[in-house]
């Protein structure tokens, strides 16, 4: 288990190594030069020198590279002269927000997946299955922010039950005293992800349901029910774990699109906000971090697999 | 008194298009404290009828008529409830596969007892006891603590073990078991058959026992039923069935055995033609296409089940009314040892893996050898004992760790790489699965051209004629050349695969398993052309198998190899007859005769488990497990002798003296 | 006995499978008709797409001239889903193939090398699927000015990674099947083995992974319109159709915004029924009876 730990901690470094070294490599394509981009068009050329000469952008590639590292495990992710507060600050003002959104919806999702996707493997190729492979591959092929406005119209118009618009606080404490508003984002943003979420069990239970081992399960006279969640369910959900973690990036891909759309003030809307404003230091300050969460979220879920699953516990424990 | 009464039990398997009726008016009996041995080939339904009476068809599958009457009540028309009450306390089950047939993430305790949590409510604590002692029952060491392991922790051997507790734990009046030893070695088979005698007679159960093996019902079933394509063609009690078998198809089985050969040089009998299509409506006897006594009232009138004794049923218009003899072990002739040059001789042959930080697995450890021209070399082993790894080794397919192959006089090892590829064409290999070794997108043609085309053998309309005449060789006919792999059955695959080997015209075909997936019928008729071959092309044959009279009956000479070590070689007739190492005999006394008056010594057999290869034992590798065992084993043994050669610091017997130099 | 026998024996067979999934089926239809209405609509239906006309605003469809309405600037709403459908399409089916065909090479050249070289290229897959796809585009996107070809680059150089993990995968498993082995006990080389048995056995698969990458092309069009970031006006796709008619949609002006809804949800279903049938054809007609 030690082993195998520390072979995946090693990956997971080298992948965030990689991801630092992306973004590097984009400052320095950036238009006009990284000065030019962070510091504006109005900038003076002396301007531009000392801030190269600060940032050391005036010495030789890999020393950059280095300095660039160093601020990164500093937690200097840069300043943004647009915002006139340093990167740091303004992802750790938004990032709670987009975390709620996040784990909000993911949970729902988990809580509506399983049942349908195990559903769907029980009854497989009956019109249960049929239907939610429909509706969720309809789910899938819609555009996440026409079925957000589909909500707003139905939810919030047609039936106004809920308010249009996510929550407006500035703080993590505002916006979860405004439940409500928080109800229409985390469950469009849910909906794509149950469409992925049951497929995925479907598949693995189905694969589970035509392994012997159910069939030795069935001639001990289990009933049906217990076969399922005495047997197969823990096999067919274990997977899932590794899901969560693949998964992750879609799901931040998903709430960049859902903060837009309901104006929800967390780390998306910031980026997009930055994107078309030009913010740059903004732009890779974000995208390292959600990157560096991803690889993280995937290794968490890796380890979490390999401690649930005696096939994999057991093997690495005896390297 | 019987326990299970099947009475036109009739099953369908629902397909995209249509149904196979699996099963067709199958009346059976099972009394009570008796084995049933239910044999057949593969489609013959033996499988289906068991699983219907289980409960357990597949998808689609369901059972169209009939009853199933277990202790006179018919499952058919019971409740729910009932029947699975019935199903899981009163009946259980063994698998073929044990590596599949356990919930890998349930601990074993749990799931061995799980019937007495369900049916009979019984304690967490209780449970677990009851576990423990149920395991200790089947023989299994430490219970008390592989009750808490999981399956993927025990061996092959251990797993079956396991769910033989686990069908055993509600002591249950009707024990089914379905191919129970056909994933296992011979020498665990031993143990396993065993283990089932000795607790139906504890437990005062039936056994149904099904099985393709009619070896295995031989030695273990007081009645037979035959099973051949859904229907039962004949039953009788094992004595009587053997002794005089009485429908033709029966007896088909029985010729086609590698043991039933008449002598070294005897040809084994080949059924012709394949089962037939169960999803197209037949009439007749099924038998009748491929049955040399079959005439046009066979093919025309539904044959039904007649009775020649008491207890002896069989559906046949033409029965057999000659006996069949076996032909007794020892009579066969060594063929006159060719006198030519050895064509491969391998010297102390090594191959290692690297197993990732643990240390390396040795997988041969020292084996020489040699092969004559002309003659077959069987090596027989039991899995993980390193014989395939010395095919693919001589094949080319891997680089030896250490050690020589010399291949008609010259040392691969010192070749260059181009040299060596210009040898491939001296050995070729033949593989037991020749759909996965066949190149699923290309059709015959293609496949057979591609050594031709590799080695750049003659022009395209030379490689043509080639082709077509290496498939007449095979008894294939010219169509075949146009059709993709799929679309041939496992026997036609192997003559495919045979063809192939031949294609660039070697001296050596290193034949890995070629017959271990087949049935007897198509085995025999397989077994029959390798020979027919060989003797027409002057073909060497590197024979690799598990099964000891296939080997006995293809090979000149044979090699038994343990955990990587060669521990005996020598003339056939005299390995299998007058084995001189301890594992040999029990190699063959763990074989189940196809005669049921053969009884094996008790003495012989061996326990315990397979060791590692990683951390192989020093000295005689079989030591551990050696009933002779003592403390010079520590040190290794030499092999030593003329022609019939043993490594073992206490052989069994002398040299024969007809053996040696 | 010629190759076109050969030829012709596999895709009959692949075919009758293909025909008996009637989504499979109903998704070519779907594809066909919306690219004949795209493509071939503007031939009777002329319309300026160029020029805005301020004078005739959100007129309702059924207006005279204009059956389906214009939009916020004047220009008709069914010459514009016409104009949109040909660079929603073009994007995502060229995009779909450049991360087909890029990913196909790595992910070939990793399996194939094995070693320090595979794990170097997968950990460079691994890193840059770590930045989440919107991210990503939108970045690239904020450096350099989104044109047509333009947006197909930046999407295809992000799509590539799914088909790279996907084919280095295939090509670690088919290099240790039986009739590779078979086919090196021959004596042929490792360029045989590629040629002959690994990409024909690995074909299949991609060309079903092509398909689901040009539906996800297809809503990647829409998410950058969406967040701002599509091809600029006059050029339209249905993607920035449906951003704009966002906004419109409580102002009552409805035809603005369902259309191009359902265009792109139509296309990128009908993709994924393709993908499905074409998986089925690929698996069963090499399924052993």
């Amino acid at each position: 288990m030690a082993r195998y730990l520390l072979t995946r901690l090693g990956q997971a470094l080298v992948i965030v190594i990689l991801v630092t070294l992306i973004t590097f490599v984009i400052l320095h394509f950036l238009p006009g030069g990284a000065a030019r981009a962070i510091l504006g068009k109005e900038a003076t050329l002396e301007q531009i020198a000392a801030f190269n000469h600060d940032m050391g952008y005036d010495r030789p590639l890999w020393e950059q590279y280095a300095l660039y590292l160093q601020r990164l495990v500093r937690g200097d992710l840069g300043y943004s002269f647009q915002l006139n507060q340093s990167v740091a600050e303004a992802i750790t003002q938004r990032l709670p927000k987009t975390m709620v959104l996040s784990l909000a919806s993911t949970a729902l999702a988990v809580v509506i997946a399983i049942p349908l996707g195990v559903v769907q493997a029980v009854r497989r190729n009956k019109w249960p299955d049929y239907t939610i492979n429909a509706l969720s591959l309809l789910a899938y092929a819609t555009p996440i922010f026409f079925l957000g406005l589909m909500m707003i119209i139905l939810f919030a118009q047609v039936w106004p039950l809920l308010p249009p618009e996510a929550p407006q606080g500035f703080t993590l404490g505002e916006v979860l005293a405004d439940p409500a508003g928080l109800v229409l984002p985390t469950v469009t943003l849910a909906v794509l992800t149950v469409a992925v979420y049951s497929r995925y069990v479907r598949s693995s239970m189905v694969d589970n349901l035509n392994e012997n081992y159910v069939r030795t399960a069935r001639s001990k006279g289990l009933s049906e029910g217990r076969v399922i969640v005495g047997h197969t369910l823990r096999n067919g959900l274990f997977p899932v774990i590794t899901l969560l973690g693949m998964y992750l990036p879609a799901l931040f891909s998903g709430a960049l699109v859902v903060e837009r759309l309901f104006n929800y003030p967390g780390m998306g809307l910031l980026f997009w906000q930055s994107a078309l404003k030009r913010d740059y230091p903004i732009l890779l300050g974000v995208t390292l971090l959600i990157s560096v969460a991803t690889v993280l979220g995937a290794l968490v879920a890796d380890v979490l697999y390999a401690a649930v699953d005696p096939r994999v516990r057991l093997k690495a424990s005896r390297s | 008194m019987s326990l299970l009464r099947l009475v036109d039990l009739s099953t369908d398997i629902a397909l995209r298009r249509g149904a196979v009726h699996a099963l067709d008016h199958v009346n059976l009996e099972v009394r009570q404290g008796e084995t049933l041995g239910v044999v057949g080939e593969s489609g013959s339904g033996k499988t289906m009828t068991v699983l219907s009476v289980m409960g357990l068809l597949p998808p689609g599958g369901r059972v169209v008529n009939g009853q199933i009457l277990f202790d006179g009540r018919d499952l058919l028309a019971m409740a729910p409830d009932e029947l699975r009450r019935v199903r899981g306390v009163e009946m259980g089950m063994v698998f073929q596969d044990p590596l599949t047939s356990l919930n890998p993430t349930m601990r074993i305790g749990a799931q061995v007892a799980e019937p007495l949590r369900v049916h009979q409510g019984v304690s967490k604590a209780e449970a677990r006891e009851r576990a423990v002692e149920i395991l200790r029952r089947v023989g299994m060491p430490r219970p008390d603590k592989i009750v808490d392991d999981y399956p993927h922790q025990l061996s092959g051997g251990m797993r079956q073990r396991a769910v033989i507790a686990m069908a055993l734990i509600r002591s249950p009046r009707l024990l089914i078991a379905d191919e129970p030893t056909t994933a296992l070695d011979v020498t665990t088979q031993r143990q396993i058959l065993e283990l089932i005698d000795d607790l139906r007679d504890e437990f005062k159960m039936a056994v149904i026992l099904v099985t393709h093996d009619l070896g295995v019902i031989a030695s273990r079933a007081d009645r037979v039923a035959v099973m051949y394509a859904g229907r039962v063609v004949e039953t009788a009690t094992t004595e009587e069935l053997f002794r005089a078998p009485r429908h033709r198809y029966t007896e088909a089985l029985m010729h086609a055995l590698p043991e039933a050969a008449q002598g070294r040089e005897g040809r084994l009998y080949s059924i012709p033609g394949l089962p037939p299509d169960l999803s197209q409506p037949l009439t007749g006897c099924r038998f009748a296409p491929r049955c040399r006594h079959a005439t046009d009232a066979c093919r025309a009138t539904d044959v039904p089940l007649v009775r020649a004794a008491e207890d002896h049923l069989y559906a046949c218009l033409h029965p057999v009314t000659e006996a069949v003899t076996f032909a007794p072990r020892g009579a066969g002739e060594a063929r006159p040892a060719a006198a030519s040059e050895p064509i491969l001789s391998v010297r102390e042959l090594v191959k290692e893996y690297d197993a990732g930080g643990k240390g390396r697995v040795s997988a041969v450890a020292g084996v020489s050898f040699e092969v004559k021209a002309g003659e077959t070399l069987g090596i027989v082993g039991e899995s993980g004992c390193g014989k395939s790894t010395v095919g693919r080794l001589v094949a080319g397919l891997e680089e030896p760790t250490g050690g020589q192959i010399v291949l008609d006089g010259t040392d691969i090892g010192a070749l260059d790489r181009r040299a060596r590829r210009r040898m491939h064409r001296e050995v070729q290999l033949m593989f037991q699965d020749s759909y996965a070794a066949m190149n699923p997108r290309m059709r015959v043609d293609g496949i057979l051209t591609e050594p031709l085309e590799i080695q750049q053998v003659g022009d395209p309309a030379g490689r043509r004629s080639r082709v077509t005449r290496l498939l007449d060789q095979v008894g294939l006919p010219t169509r075949a050349l146009e059709r993709y792999p799929h679309e041939f059955s496992g026997g036609q695959l192997q003559r495919i695969g045979l063809a192939r080997s031949l294609a660039l015209e070697p001296r050596l075909i290193v034949a890995d398993e070629p017959v271990s997936a087949l049935d007897v019928s198509i085995q025999a008729q397989v077994l029959n052309l390798m020979r027919d071959l060989q003797s027409e092309l002057g073909l060497s044959y590197v024979f690799i198998s598990h099964d000891l009279s296939v080997v006995d009956y293809m090979a000149d000479r044979i090699a038994v190899m343990y955990l990587g070590k060669l521990v005996e070689i020598g003339p056939a007739s005299q390995v299998v007859r007058a084995a001189r190492h301890p594992y040999t005999q029990a190699l063959i006394d763990a074989v189940p005769s196809p005669d049921p008056g053969h009884a094996p010594s008790p003495a012989t057999a061996i326990r315990g488990e397979l060791p590692s290869a990683l951390n192989p034992p020093t000295g005689c590798r079989f030591r551990t497990r050696c009933p002779l065992a003592q403390d010079i084993c520590r040190t290794e043994p030499p092999l030593e002798g003329g022609l019939h050669q043993v490594a073992c610091h206490f052989p069994l017997r002398e040299e024969a003296a007809a053996a040696r130099p | 006995m010629n190759d076109q026998t050969r030829v012709r024996g596999l895709w009959r067979n692949g075919l009758e499978v293909f025909v008996d999934n009637r989504l499979a089926l109903a998704g070519v239809g779907i594809f066909v008709l919306l690219a004949a209405f795209s493509f071939l609509g503007p031939l009777f239906y002329s319309s300026d797409q160029v020029h805005t006309d301020l004078a005739n605003v959100y007129l309702s469809p059924g207006t005279a001239g204009h059956p389906m309405g214009t939009d916020g600037v004047g220009y008709d709403q069914l010459g514009r889903l016409m104009v949109g459908g040909q660079t929603s399409i073009v994007v995502g089916l060229a995009a779909g193939l450049l991360a087909t065909v890029v990913g196909t090479v790595w992910g070939a050249i990793a399996g194939f090398a094995g070693g320090w070289v595979d794990a170097i290229m997968m950990r460079v897959v691994d890193a840059m699927m770590s930045i989440p796809a919107l991210f990503l585009f939108m970045l690239m996107a904020a450096i350099v000015t989104p044109t047509v070809p333009m947006l197909i680059v930046i999407i295809g150089a992000f799509a590539w990674l799914g088909p790279a993990r996907l084919v280095r995968g295939e090509a670690l498993t088919l290099r240790t099947r039986e009739y590779v082995l078979a086919m090196r006990g021959m004596g042929g080389t490792g360029g045989r083995a590629v040629r002959r048995h690994i990409i024909p056995n690995a074909i299949g698969t991609v060309i079903v992974n092509a398909t689901f990458q040009i539906a996800d092309a297809i809503l990647y069009v829409a998410y950058l319109s969406f967040l701002g970031l599509g091809v600029p006006p006059p050029a339209a796709n249905w993607g920035g159709m449906l951003s704009d008619g966002l906004s419109d949609t409580f102002s009552g002006h409805w035809w603005l915004l369902y259309p191009p809804g359902i265009a792109i949800i139509l296309i990128v279903l009908a993709f994924n029924f393709i993908g499905d049938g074409l998986r089925d054809v690929f698996e069963v007609r090499l399924r052993r009876r």
